[in-house]
């Protein structure tokens, strides 16, 4: 009842906290496309309080979208520009999808530009240096994530590692719409806001999956789930809730707060995370695999190996110690070679 | 009691001082005990002598606590007394490996003498003093997660951390496993001395 309650507040609070002020203009923005999969602004599209129409009219100047932009070939890449030229320190830049670096950046072309292809590399680069804020929209945006995953035959990179300024990270794979609403909304009301040490905003990063998780009693408890579907803690299966920062647990999927992974009984596979998804595979074991040169085992099986070949070691030298008597001619000198024992037995007398 | 004493120390060696011993017996069941806890974290299962995730992590930051100590005090302690020199291998180690080596491998009946610690010993000991504090170091990343996401990023991250927390205790495991049986089965006299300090 109480949170129906807060639910109504909320819907009438926050038109108004997103209405701009009286002189409060609406800051532009240009959302790049690169190597994605177009699944954050897609995310984003499914936002609710506010929605997608309340972000055009209420908070943000749109000026270029590479997916629902209407504009094409010249008319559109002439925005990039004009923004640049006109409104130097005023506008956001929001970036989806990871940067290919091989080839002059030629793996991602988003346009043309007097007849010659503008990669993303040159557009991040350019309209990177002249935006009041960089985001870094999804995981690989931000840190790479699945494009930049191995072999990784574009050499793609992160939005920070071809920038020399700071990047606001909002990772997720997709984004959650609340996430980079949040971020967005903060850096035009109340500019940039705490970041944790790897530039995610920690009003959506602040806790681990693990610590704000619903099932946290079955963990304690030991109660787990033995395959996806069951009802308990995923933790034996594989679920990244613990080395993951996000507050996925009580903010839910997707603008409805509806469900997520491990309310819908299976586990977290950690997509918010730096090594993500290279080094937190496979998603249904606790540790990642190890990787050696021409070897790729999981981590149970060294661990087994090397259990196997201890015991064999030591039930080796076992064996011959007792064969050859060594072992037998260790233990009656311990017990009986100085006479150390009768000693001690005939002074207790 | 007092003659009693004298009757076993009584012309014996000190092998190993009261700080050794104290110290020894201080990490020795922090070791065993994170050892236990830490693969229940991993894979939960009664196998391993616990039944609940919170009696396994409670276990594991005490043991967590104590090892950092008792390692640390015996770092200083090498250092101050200089006795690290009796742990570390030398050249002199390396060139008798091989007569080592041939006793243990059953190659010859003839046990070689060492000073202290045989080649073998060193090495396991060496091994857990670099192994330690590399499960230290990952032990806190995964503690204080919070505050180490930064340096985690300099092992690929937390779920690598958690990687290589993991083998570095199936490695001090398994030297811990070796180290007891030669204990164990090598000389009772110097099993003893971990206990009175004499040989």
């Amino acid at each position: 009842m109480q949170g129906k309650t807060n639910h109504k507040l909320l819907e009438q609070l926050i038109p108004r906290l997103l209405k701009p002020r009286a002189g409060e203009s609406r800051p532009p923005v240009i959302w790049l496309g690169t190597n994605t999969c177009a699944g954050d602004m897609l995310s984003l599209l499914n936002s609710l309080d506010p929605g997608y129409r309340s972000l055009l009219t209420d908070l943000i100047d749109f000026r270029y979208n590479y997916l629902l932009g209407t504009a094409e070939g010249d008319m559109a890449t002439g925005i990039l520009d004009e923004t640049m030229a006109e409104l130097p320190g005023e506008y956001i830049l929001v970036v989806e999808g990871t940067i290919p670096t091989r080839s002059n950046g030629l793996y991602c072309v988003i346009g043309r530009r007097n007849g010659e292809p503008l990669t993303a590399l040159q557009a991040v680069r350019e309209l990177g240096a002249s935006a009041r804020y960089v985001v870094a929209a999804g995981t690989c945006a931000a840190f790479g994530g699945p494009y930049a995953a191995a072999p990784n035959p574009s050499d793609s990179k992160s939005v920070q590692a071809v920038l020399e300024r700071r990047v606001i990270n909002v990772p997720g794979c997709p984004v959650l719409p609340d996430w980079l609403m949040g971020t967005l909304a903060h850096l035009i009301r109340y500019g940039e806001p705490e970041l944790d040490d790897l530039n995610r905003p920690k009003l959506f990063y602040g806790e681990t999956i693990h610590n704000l998780c619903q099932r946290r009693h079955y963990f304690d408890n030991s109660i787990f789930a033995k395959k996806p579907g069951d009802p308990w803690c995923m933790y034996k299966i594989g679920c990244k809730g613990p080395v993951t920062f996000a507050d996925c647990p009580y903010r839910q999927w997707n603008s409805e707060h509806l469900s997520w992974p491990v309310k819908a009984n299976t586990p977290c596979i950690g997509c918010v995370s730096p090594e993500f998804p290279d080094g937190d595979m496979p998603f249904f074991e606790h540790l990642p695999d190890v990787k050696l040169p021409g070897i790729r085992t999981t981590a149970d099986r060294i661990g087994t190996i090397t259990g196997v070949i201890t015991a064999l070691g030591i039930s080796g030298h076992m064996i011959g110690s007792i064969v050859t008597n060594r072992l037998p001619h260790t233990l009656k000198k311990g017990f009986s070679g100085n006479g150390m024992l009768q000693k001690l037995l005939k002074k207790l007398r | 009691m007092k003659s009693l004493l004298s009757l076993l120390i009584k012309g014996k060696k000190l092998r190993h001082p009261w700080p050794t011993r104290l110290l020894h017996w201080s990490y020795a069941p922090a070791v065993l005990a994170g050892i236990l806890s830490g693969f229940y974290i991993t894979r939960p299962s009664r196998v391993h002598g616990f039944t609940n995730m919170d009696s396994a992590r409670k276990t594991h930051f005490i043991a967590q606590y104590v090892l950092i100590s008792s390692y640390l005090a015996r770092v200083y302690y090498a250092y101050s007394a200089k006795n690290y020199r009796e742990i570390i291998p030398d050249l002199k180690d390396i060139v008798r490996m091989p007569e080592f080596l041939k006793y243990q491998l059953f190659l010859t009946s003839k046990k070689p003498k060492f000073p202290k610690y045989n080649p073998g010993q060193k090495i396991v000991y060496t091994s857990f003093a670099l192994l330690i504090p590399v499960q230290i170091v990952t032990g806190l990343g995964l503690y204080v997660t919070k505050r180490f996401q930064k340096p985690a990023t300099l092992a690929g991250g937390l779920n690598p951390l958690r990687k290589l927390h993991y083998l570095a205790s199936v490695s001090i495991s398994a030297l811990a496993a070796g180290h007891i049986y030669f204990a164990l089965t090598d000389s009772l006299k110097k099993l003893k001395s971990i206990f009175t300090g004499y040989k």
